[in-house]
């Protein structure tokens, strides 16, 4: 039995942490695979930290929580401190160092750096596809994710929206493969 | 009708109502249950949802909402709502009114944290509430799915059960399955031979399958014909201490004879293993997932109905059992109802493991087994 | 339509098996449920009715007719008969409460039935007392009165309900009459009745009713009548909102 991928994400409200590891369970479902998610829900809905758990593989338990990571995504600064606790050996951590800049917390486990706000900013001028771009590169990181089959579950995901503005489409793409070729 | 889907755990019990043939959602929104409300709300206002008279209403609290159900169940609907924490304490109300009057409602506790408001996350401490939340003897049906399936087959199931036996009916989960993502297979019941039971209205029945004071205690229904016409009176008021020993031993009996028809239990492993752990609900799917990875050291016994509660079988699980294990997101409310079930059955020691409104992980429950075993 | 001039003590959907009544002698109960069973005859509508009865005194009127009814929890009587007809829109669903159940544990319910225009009939009977407890205050109990829990004489205020729904619902049916004129009460009830029946949405009716034993004026039908008339009738607006 392959061992299940366990995925932590973590940031501020609003920044769409539900929905990249929503999508990202999703995205593995529709390819597949056995998938589970489940937020940190609480009643800081707004202005607070959230975080969320997916789990991916061919046997999915379950159980939704886990007590270690593999795959660990911070952010925010306040993340890093909220999820340390499921770091373990070996566990990949990327993180959004637009916002994280202090990494002496998560310094030995090599973290992979995402200057994704400012990309979003600077390159795409659209900060709201700052998540399209940590969501390329969380998905390099999983193993047996298909990133074609990947990215067409997003148009899927996103058809209403693109159907409303269709450059939206084109821009979320470059967000996302921008992400994935830098993790 | 077969199909796989990522889903919701709130959608999943939506879903389950529906296919159940519930045709009224009557509640108050409260976390982690309310994206119940919103996928009935939106199914009821749908042309399907109109041709088939949905009815959605929410409440002006969870008071009002429980009594509508009740309403809406003595009018002969199958009727549900979905509540948690101090939603359920509240719901109690008419809860009690339910097993006094046997009127099959169906109510979905997703358990969050406890005492009071506490957090809208999760919990297993609501076992209690509801399975005993009300005044008096009441008796009702509980059942504690584990997983996104069992949620479906056990919201459906709850209907049935509600119908068949007219007792208040629950399914107990929490919100870790409420608001938890994955895989469930949707179907038909029909296509899946399931039955589902008949219903009857208490108030305005022209033709009846069985007598109503078959159902309801005989001292809670009067019963007078009027030129030809049948006219059913119910009260739960009673003036006599007598009276209320009859419905309290005619609900006992009905329960009796019921109860063993509907205990449900999972045993899981290897019946040599030493430790037995008792764990129902989602510690239940973690401890499965435990015994997998201790490799013979570990079996499991799941209670599925809480109330009643599967004695005969955990009685007879616990043969050759070295140390029981009670993990649970509470405190000594599952171990409770094993230690009554198992009061001098066995010499094995029991270890309760009480983690009260916090989530048990497989690891934690692998360590705790090990920790044991010598 | 019913007058005094009917030749029958009691409505044909009176349960005739269950009297004499329960009620205490003097109780304005019998007046209002008489009335509305008059009313019930007048439309035909014997087999249609649900009839809910609150805990209190109105309980004891669980049996007084022929007529599908069910008692219910302290308050609770109108949010079940709303779940009542939401379930069976063919039902004429009628909620039988009295001030306490109505203005006290059961205002929340009440009120937003009449917001959400529910079609059900609500009919409080108001006597300004708790009386099944014992003579309790009452959010209707008048200024200056003495009961159990006011000792002293009750305070300032009181509720009107009918001036509140009316606040809430412009297009509800709403009403309210006394047992001292039955002409009018089975008048409005007859209307308040039909109105639901008709489908129009919410009726509410209160009615001014005597509690001679927690009045005390139980050996004293002037005094009750005085009570009713000169005090409650003067304080509580009668006739059609």
């Amino acid at each position: 039995m392959q061992e299940t991928f366990k995925i932590v994400i973590c940031g501020e409200g609003g920044q769409g942490v539900q929905s990249i590891a929503k999508i990202i369970a999703q995205a593995a479902f529709d390819q597949g695979k056995k998938a589970v998610y489940v937020p940190y829900f609480s009643t800081e809905k707004r202005g607070g930290v959230t975080e969320a758990f997916a789990q991916i593989g061919e046997a999915v338990p379950a159980y939704p929580k886990f007590a270690k990571a593999d795959l660990w995504v911070a952010l925010s600064q306040r993340a890093v401190e909220r999820i340390h606790g499921y770091l373990k050996e070996g566990t990949e951590v990327v993180v959004n160092s637009y916002l994280v800049k202090d990494l002496s917390l998560i310094a030995r486990w090599k973290p992979i750096e995402i200057d994704a706000g400012r990309i979003a900013k600077e390159e795409f001028r659209k900060p709201r596809v700052f998540n399209m771009v940590m969501m390329g590169a969380m998905v390099k990181r999983i193993p047996g994710l298909d990133k074609d089959r990947f990215e067409a579950a997003l148009d899927h995901v996103f058809a209403s929206k693109y159907a409303k503005d269709p450059s939206l489409k084109e821009l979320n793409r470059n967000a996302f493969e921008k992400g994935y070729g830098l993790a | 009708m077969r199909e796989k889907q990522f889903l919701m755990g709130n959608e999943v019990l939506a879903r389950a109502a529906r296919a159940a043939g519930a045709t009224g959602m009557y509640g108050y929104p409260i976390t982690p249950g309310s994206e119940v409300l919103l996928w009935w709300a939106k199914e009821a206002g749908s042309e399907q949802g109109k041709k088939d008279g949905l009815v959605f209403l929410q409440a002006e609290d969870e008071i009002g909402a429980s009594f509508m159900l009740s309403g809406a169940a003595l009018a002969g609907t199958k009727a549900f709502t979905v509540t948690a924490g101090p939603g359920n304490v509240l719901m109690q109300d008419a809860f009690s009114m339910c097993e006094a009057m046997r009127i099959p409602i169906v109510a979905y506790i997703n358990q969050r944290g406890g005492p009071s408001t506490s957090t809208v996350i999760y919990s297993q401490s609501e076992v209690t509430l509801t399975a005993f939340g009300g005044n008096g003897n009441g008796y009702r049906v509980v059942y504690a799915p584990s997983d996104l399936q069992e949620l479906y087959d056990y919201g459906i199931k709850a209907f049935n059960t509600a119908w068949k036996y007219r007792f208040p009916t629950f399914v107990l989960a929490d919100g870790y399955q409420a608001k938890m993502m994955g895989e469930v297979e949707i179907y038909d019941p029909h296509d899946r031979g399931i039955v589902m039971a008949s219903t009857e209205r208490y108030l305005l029945e022209e033709k009846r399958d069985r007598p109503i004071d078959q159902v309801v205690p005989k001292p809670e229904v009067h019963i007078r014909v009027q030129d030809g016409v049948e006219y059913s009176c119910y009260r739960n008021c009673l003036n006599l201490e007598e009276e209320t020993l009859q419905v309290n031993m005619e609900i006992k009996d009905a329960w009796d004879k019921a109860a063993p028809e509907i205990e449900e239990h999972e045993t899981y492993g290897d019946d040599r293993a030493e430790t037995l752990i008792v764990a129902f609900g989602i510690v239940g799917a973690a401890s499965k997932q435990a015994v997998d990875q201790l490799g013979g050291k570990a079996r499991l016994f799941r209670p599925i109905t809480l109330r009643p509660f599967p004695s005969a079988a955990l009685k007879k699980a616990v043969k050759g059992a070295k140390r029981i294990i009670v993990p649970e997101s509470a405190i000594a409310q599952l171990s409770r109802l094993v230690k009554e079930t198992l009061y001098g059955v066995t010499d094995a020691p029991m270890i309760e493991h009480h983690r009260p409104s916090i989530g048990i992980n497989v690891d934690e429950i692998v360590d705790l087994v090990r920790k044991h075993h010598v | 339509m019913s007058d005094m001039t009917s030749p029958l003590a009691f409505p044909r959907c009176v349960r005739i098996e269950s009297k004499p009544h329960l009620f205490c002698p003097g109780c304005g109960h019998p007046e209002v449920l008489k009335a509305f069973g008059f009313a019930v005859d007048d439309l035909g509508i014997q087999k249609q009715v649900a009839f809910g009865v609150d805990i209190g005194c109105s309980l004891l009127a669980f049996d007084f007719f022929n007529i599908d009814t069910i008692e219910t929890h302290h308050g609770r009587t109108v949010p079940v008969m709303v779940g009542v007809k939401r379930g069976n829109p063919q039902a004429v669903s009628v909620a039988y409460v009295g001030d306490g159940g109505a203005y006290a544990i059961g205002l929340g319910s009440l009120l937003n039935a009449a917001i959400r225009d529910e079609n059900i009939l609500v009919i409080v009977v108001n006597n300004a007392v708790y009386a099944m407890t014992g003579g309790q205050e009452a959010p209707t109990t008048l200024p200056g009165t003495r009961t159990a829990t006011t000792p002293y004489g009750a305070d300032s205020h009181f509720v009107k309900g009918p001036d509140l729904v009316r606040h809430l619902n412009p297009g509800a049916w709403i009403g309210r009459g006394i047992t001292t004129r039955q002409l009018e009460l089975r008048r409005l009830m007859t209307e308040a009745l039909a109105f639901v029946k008709e489908g129009k949405g919410f009726a509410f009716l209160e009615v001014l009713s005597p509690c001679t034993l927690s009045w005390g004026t139980i050996d004293d039908p002037h005094a009750t009548f005085d009570i009713l008339e000169n005090r409650m009738a003067k304080a509580y607006r009668l006739g059609k909102f």
